[in-house]
C-alpha cells in the first residue's frame, strides 16, 4: 500500500494539482456522499479553503512542503478546535465552541493541514459502533448496512470512504484500532504519553490517547511523527522517544521475535483466526521468529478496563452542569434540579450507564472491592506485558474477534457489546502502542484487522513490522471502498 | 445485588435524575455490569498498588504569570450570564 | 455537676502567595472584575489539563519544615469529587492519602505541643454571589493554591485555639508563603469540637464548625458550641456528628446539613498529574531558604540582647520588622535602645497590621544603627537621639545630615558654666523659689540651659552645676 500522503504532496509540489483543487474535490465529494455514511457531523469548508490557498501560495513561492502540508484531513469531534464547534457527539455539548486549540490541532495547523470537518463518534467516545452518537452513527463504507465501528467511527468511515486522506481519532479501549479494522484501514494507538492529550475531551484520562487512522502504514508513520511531540501543557506527555518512525519502516525484520499470547485467540471467529494465522506465516516467510506464550492475567482486562475507565469518566463528566458551556435544561425549580435535569437530558443512555458504574465503583463501601482491586490488577497486567516483551519484540493479535457488525447489533446487551473490546483494551490498560492493519476479508467481503503491539515507546518497531507485512502481501488484503475521492 | 435504593443514591452523587420507568432497566443493567465486574474477584493480584501509568514524576510549571483570557471569551459559551458573571437563575 | 473538657482540632486553609494559580498561569491577585483572572484550565473547559506550579510544592514543604513535619518523599494528587457551581470541574484536585507533609507540631506559650496530622496542597474554589433571584459565579479565586493544615485534637481551650492559629499565622507570614489575612479569606479554618467529662480519655461525638474567618468569630462560635454540647450531654441527649456554621447575627452555631447532602467524595488518584518526588537536595535547599522562625528568634532576642519578652514578641511579629531590628542593632552596645526606638517611635507611625507587615519606613536600618552608635560613643544624648529620629522619620535623612559636629561631643565646661550663669540671671524668680525650698523650680532653669545648649549637655551634670552656682 503506497503512501497517499506522500503521493498527494508530490502531485501538489510538481504542480499536477493545486491544493485548492484537491481540497474542493474533497469538499464536493463530502457534499455528495457524506449522507451515505454519516462520517462527518460538521464540515469546515472555509477553514479548508483558506488553508489550501495559503498552501498554494507557498508552493508558488517555491518553498518545500512540510510532511502534512495541504493534505485534506479530519478530526474526531472530541478534539478541541478553536472557533469550531466541538461536541463529542453529545447533546450536552451541542453549540459548544472551544476558545482554545488542542495541542495536536496546533501542531497540524502549523503544517497547514487542511481540515475538512469534524467526524462522528460514539458519545464521549463511549461505544464500539458509533451508534451512541447524538447525530446517529457513521456507517461502514464497505457495507452501509453495517457499522463503521467505534468510537472513532466517523474518522474511519471518512478515511475508508475516501472523504479524507487521514484523520485523528482517540483510543481509550480500542476506539482507533477497532473502527480501522472494521473499515480496512491502519489505526495507530500510540504509547500513553507519546501524543499530547491537551484539548482532547476526556473520557478516561489514564487510557485516552490520540492517534491517526490512515490508508497505509506509511501514512500512519508520517502523521505519528508529526504529532508525537512533548507538550508542556500535558503533565503526562513525553513525546516521541528516538528517531522519526518513518526512517525505519523499510528495515528488515529478519530475526525479529513476534510473540503470540494464546489468550488473545479465545473466542475469536474462525475466519478472523484464519486471517491472523496467514499473517503469521507471512512473518515467518519474512524471517521473523514466532514465540508462543500464555498471559493468564489478560482474562481480567475487560472488567479492569470498564471499572477504571468508567471511574475516571464519572469524574471527568461531572463538569457538564449547564453553567459554563453546553446544553442547559429549560425548566427547573432550583439549582440542584437544574444540574440533574441538564445532565439527564443531555447525556445519552450509554454515557449515563458508564457514569453510574464509575460512581458506584468509587463510592464508599465499593472502592476496595472494585476500583482498588482493578488498579492492582492493572499493575499486574503492566507487569505481564513487561515479561512478554522480555520474550519478544512485537506481539501479534487480532484487533477484534469479529468483523463489522450490522446496525443495532450492540443495542441489546451492554455486557455482550463490551466483549467486542476484548482484544483492544489490554494495550490501553498497560499504556502500550499498537497498530491495527488489514490482513484479509471475511466471506461477506468485510475487512479483517490484526494488531501489532509494542513495548512502551516502540512505535518504530511495530510500524516497521506492519509496513514489512503490508509490503510483502501487496494490495490483495486492501480494498478501497467504491466511493469518495479516488485520485 | 445492586438495589433500587443504591442506584438512586449513586444517581444522586452523579447528579443524574432517574425516573421510575428508568429505574428498573438501570438496575437490571447495572446488576449485569457489576456481575461482570465481579469476575475480577477471582483474581489475587500480586502487584502492589499501581502507580501512574507512564511512570513520570515532577512535571512542574514555573510560577510565571501569563495574561488571562478576555472575559468575553471566558463567558462566550455560557447559556446565561450577567454583569461579567456566569449566572444560574433561581428557577426557570 | 460534671465538669467538661474541650477536645478540639483545627483544619486551617491558607492561601499561598504565589504569583500564579496552582494549575494554570493565571494571576492569583486578590480582587479584579469577576472572571477576569481566568483561562480554559481554571474554568474547567473540556479537554484542558492541569500543570502543577512548582512553587506551590516548595511553599508547602517550607510550611512543613517550619512546623516540624516530616516531608513525604513520594506524594501524589487526588480528585475529590462533588458537584457545586463554584467547582468548575466538579472535582477539587487535592491530596488524600499521601500528603506532602505529616506529623508536625506547633508549640504554645504554655509549653503544650499541638500536633499536626498533615499539610497538603489543593486548589481553591470560585466565589458564588447569591442575589437578584440567581447564583452569580466568579472563578477568579478558582485554582488559587491552598495548603490545608490539619491538627490533631490536642486543643483544650478557646485561648489555645486562638494562640495556635496566631502561631500558624505568624510562622506562615514569617517564612513568606502567605499573608494569612483572615478578613480577605487568605486564612480560614474549620473547628472540630467535642466535649468530654474532665479526667476521661474517650472522645465524645464531634461537630465541625465550617469556615471561621476571624479570631473573634472563632472564639464566639467555640464558646456557643461548647455550651450547646455541654447542655445536650447534661440533659442526657446525644450530640449529632454534623457540620455547622456560625451565625454572626444571632451569635450561635446552626446545622448545615441539607437532606440531599450525603457526601461521598469518591477520592481517587488524579490521572492528569504525575507523582511528586521530593529529594533530599530539595528539602535541604528549602531548609536553607527558611528564615529563623519567630519563636526561636524571640527567645534569642531575650537571651542574647536582654530584651524583655514583650519587646521580643513585638519585634518578631513580622519578618520585615525582625530583619530591620537585626540590621539596625548590628554592633550596637545596647540593642534595647534600638528596640525602644522601633517600638516607641517607629511603630507609632505605622497604623494597622498591614503597615507593620510592609514596614515601609523612611529611616534605613543603617541610619538608625548610625544614630544609636552616636549615643553609644557618648557623642549625643538620649533626648537628641529621640528628636533626631523624629526628623529622620520625617525626612529620611541620615543622622550625619541632621546633627552637626557642633551638636556632638557634649559642651565645653567653660561654655556650660556661662550658660548656667546666664540662665540663673535670667530666671531670678525661679532662683528665689528654689532657695525658698521649692526644688521643682530648678527644672525651669535646667530647661533654659538645655535649650541654650541645644540638648547636648548632660542634664545630671547641669543640675549639679546649677545647684553649686545658686548656693554660692
Amino acid at each position: 500500500m503506497e503512501s497517499r500522503i506522500k503521493k498527494l504532496r508530490e502531485q501538489m509540489a510538481s504542480g499536477q494539482i493545486s491544493c485548492l483543487e484537491l481540497t474542493k474535490t474533497y469538499l464536493e465529494a463530502m457534499d455528495k456522499e457524506n449522507q451515505k455514511i454519516n462520517a462527518y457531523v460538521r464540515s469546515t469548508p472555509e477553514v479548508a479553503i483558506e488553508t489550501a490557498k495559503r498552501v498554494d501560495q507557498k508552493i508558488a513561492s517555491g518553498e518545500p512542503l512540510l510532511p502534512l502540508e495541504g493534505i485534506p484531513m479530519t478530526l474526531k469531534d472530541n478534539i478541541s478546535t478553536k472557533g469550531i464547534e466541538t461536541t463529542c457527539c453529545s447533546k450536552i455539548l451541542k453549540g459548544y465552541t472551544p476558545i482554545y486549540n488542542a495541542t495536536v490541532w496546533d501542531l497540524l495547523q502549523k503544517q497547514n493541514a487542511v481540515l475538512l470537518g469534524k467526524t462522528n463518534m460514539d458519545e464521549f467516545a463511549m461505544g464500539s459502533s458509533c451508534e451512541t452518537s447524538c447525530f446517529g452513527g457513521a456507517l461502514n463504507p464497505h457495507d452501509t448496512s453495517r457499522v463503521a465501528g467505534g468510537s472513532s467511527g466517523g474518522v474511519a468511515s471518512a478515511v475508508g470512504g475516501n472523504l479524507a486522506v487521514y484523520g485523528l481519532g482517540s483510543d481509550t479501549g480500542g476506539s482507533i484500532r477497532q473502527p480501522a479494522s472494521f473499515c480496512g484501514l491502519t489505526g495507530l494507538k500510540p504509547t500513553y504519553g507519546a501524543v499530547s492529550r491537551y484539548g482532547l475531551i476526556a473520557y478516561a484520562s489514564s487510557f485516552d490517547q490520540i492517534g491517526p487512522i490512515t490508508q497505509s502504514v506509511e501514512d500512519a508513520a508520517i502523521v505519528y511523527d508529526a504529532i508525537s511531540v512533548y507538550d508542556e501543557k500535558d503533565s503526562t506527555s513525553r513525546g516521541k522517544v528516538g528517531a522519526p518512525v518513518c526512517e525505519t519502516l523499510k528495515n528488515s525484520i529478519k530475526g525479529r521475535k513476534i510473540g503470540i499470547a494464546k489468550e488473545y485467540f479465545d473466542g475469536i471467529r474462525d475466519d478472523v483466526n484464519k486471517a491472523i494465522q496467514n499473517a503469521i506465516q507471512v512473518y515467518e516467510s519474512l524471517g521473523a521468529q514466532i514465540v508462543y506464550f500464555d498471559m493468564p492475567s489478560l482474562k481480567y482486562s475487560l472488567p479492569v478496563y470498564y471499572i477504571l475507565a468508567c471511574a475516571e469518566a464519572s469524574s471527568n463528566l461531572g463538569r457538564y452542569d449547564g453553567i459554563r458551556y453546553g446544553y442547559k435544561t429549560g425548566h427547573y425549580a432550583d439549582r440542584n434540579e437544574m444540574v440533574c435535569k441538564t445532565r439527564s437530558e443531555g447525556f445519552g443512555k450509554e454515557v449515563k450507564r458508564r457514569i453510574l458504574l464509575g460512581t458506584y465503583v468509587l463510592s464508599a463501601g465499593y472502592y476496595d472491592a472494585y476500583y482498588k482491586k482493578a488498579q492492582n490488577l492493572r499493575g499486574e497486567l503492566v507487569k505481564a506485558f513487561e515479561d512478554a516483551f522480555q520474550k519478544c519484540d512485537v506481539m501479534l493479535a487480532p484487533t477484534v474477534p469479529m468483523t463489522a457488525f450490522p446496525l443495532n447489533f450492540t443495542a441489546k446487551d451492554a455486557v455482550e457489546t463490551y466483549l467486542t473490546d476484548i482484544c483492544t483494551v489490554p494495550v490501553n490498560i498497560a499504556g502500550l502502542p499498537a497498530v491495527s492493519l488489514p490482513c484479509g476479508f471475511d466471506a461477506a467481503g468485510l475487512p479483517i484487522g490484526m494488531q501489532l503491539i509494542g513495548n512502551r515507546f516502540c512505535e518504530a518497531t511495530i510500524l516497521n513490522a506492519a509496513h514489512q507485512y503490508e509490503t510483502a502481501v501487496g494490495d490483495h488484503v486492501f480494498r478501497s471502498a467504491e466511493m469518495g475521492v479516488r485520485l | 445485588m445492586v438495589t433500587h435504593e443504591e442506584i438512586l443514591n449513586i444517581a444522586n452523587l452523579a447528579k443524574l435524575s432517574v425516573s421510575p420507568e428508568e429505574l428498573d432497566e438501570l438496575t437490571k443493567d447495572m446488576n449485569e455490569i457489576i456481575g461482570f465486574a465481579d469476575t475480577i474477584n477471582a483474581a489475587c493480584p500480586q502487584a502492589s498498588d499501581f502507580d501512574n501509568i507512564n511512570g513520570l514524576s515532577n512535571a512542574f510549571r514555573e510560577d510565571i504569570v501569563v495574561p488571562s483570557y478576555d472575559r468575553e471569551e471566558i463567558l462566550k459559551n455560557a447559556e446565561s450570564r450577567d454583569d461579567g458573571y456566569f449566572l444560574v437563575k433561581k428557577r426557570m | 455537676m460534671t465538669n467538661y473538657e474541650l477536645v478540639c482540632g483545627l483544619e486551617t486553609h491558607i492561601e499561598l502567595s504565589t504569583n500564579t494559580k496552582i494549575f494554570c498561569s493565571c494571576t492569583t491577585e486578590f480582587g479584579g472584575d469577576p472572571n477576569t483572572h481566568c483561562c480554559p484550565v481554571c474554568i474547567g473547559l473540556p479537554g484542558t489539563l492541569p500543570k502543577l506550579n512548582k512553587r506551590v510544592v516548595e511553599y508547602a514543604i517550607m510550611a512543613g519544615l517550619a512546623t516540624n513535619c516530616e516531608i513525604s518523599r513520594v506524594s501524589k494528587m487526588d480528585r475529590k469529587n462533588y458537584v457545586y457551581p463554584d467547582l468548575p470541574k466538579a472535582y477539587q484536585i487535592s491530596q488524600y492519602d499521601m500528603p506532602l507533609c505529616k506529623n508536625g507540631w506547633v508549640e504554645l506559650s504554655n509549653g503544650r505541643k499541638i500536633r499536626l496530622t498533615r499539610i497538603h496542597i489543593e486548589e481553591d474554589a470560585g466565589k458564588l454571589v447569591h442575589q437578584r433571584g440567581g447564583t452569580y459565579v466568579d472563578y477568579n479565586r478558582g485554582g488559587v493554591p491552598l495548603i490545608e493544615i490539619v491538627s490533631e485534637p490536642d486543643i483544650r481551650s478557646i485561648d489555645e485555639a486562638k494562640e495556635y492559629l496566631e502561631k500558624l499565622q505568624l510562622i506562615m507570614r514569617f517564612i513568606g508563603i502567605s499573608d494569612c489575612k483572615m478578613q480577605e479569606g487568605s486564612m480560614r479554618c474549620d473547628v472540630n469540637i467535642s466535649m468530654r467529662p474532665m479526667g476521661t480519655e474517650k472522645f465524645g461525638t464531634r461537630t465541625e464548625i465550617k469556615n471561621m474567618n476571624s479570631f473573634a468569630h472563632m472564639a464566639k462560635a467555640m464558646d456557643y458550641e461548647m455550651n450547646r454540647q455541654i447542655d445536650l450531654l447534661q440533659s442526657g441527649e446525644a450530640v449529632v456528628q454534623e457540620t455547622r456554621r456560625y451565625n454572626e447575627e444571632d451569635d450561635c452555631t446552626e446545622s448545615m446539613r441539607g437532606k440531599e447532602d450525603a457526601h461521598d467524595y469518591r477520592y481517587f488518584r488524579e490521572p492528569d498529574l504525575v507523582t511528586i518526588q521530593v529529594s533530599d537536595e530539595i528539602v535541604n535547599e528549602l531548609k536553607d531558604k527558611l528564615p529563623e522562625l519567630p519563636q526561636k528568634k524571640a527567645k534569642r532576642y531575650m537571651e542574647d540582647f536582654g530584651l524583655p519578652e514583650a519587646d521580643a514578641l513585638l519585634l518578631t511579629q513580622y519578618r520585615k520588622i525582625s530583619e530591620y531590628f537585626e540590621a539596625a542593632s548590628k554592633g550596637v552596645k545596647n540593642p534595647k535602645t534600638v528596640a525602644n526606638c522601633m517600638i516607641g517611635q517607629i511603630f507609632s507611625r505605622l497604623e494597622g497590621d498591614g503597615a507593620k507587615e510592609n514596614f515601609a519606613v523612611k529611616v534605613t536600618p543603617e541610619n538608625l544603627n548610625a544614630l544609636v552608635r552616636l549615643l553609644d560613643d557618648g557623642k549625643i544624648r538620649m533626648n537628641l537621639l529621640k528628636t533626631t529620629l523624629e526628623k529622620m522619620l520625617d525626612t529620611g535623612k541620615a543622622p550625619s545630615e541632621l546633627i552637626s559636629e557642633n551638636d556632638m561631643g557634649g559642651v565645653d565646661p567653660g561654655a556650660l558654666k556661662a550658660a548656667c550663669e546666664q540662665a540663673i540671671a535670667a530666671n531670678p524668680n525661679a532662683v528665689s523659689d528654689y532657695l525658698g525650698g521649692k526644688e521643682k523650680a530648678l527644672k525651669a532653669i535646667l530647661g533654659a540651659v538645655m535649650k541654650a545648649t541645644r540638648g547636648r549637655a548632660d542634664a545630671m551634670e547641669v543640675e549639679k552645676l546649677l545647684v553649686q552656682l545658686i548656693k554660692k
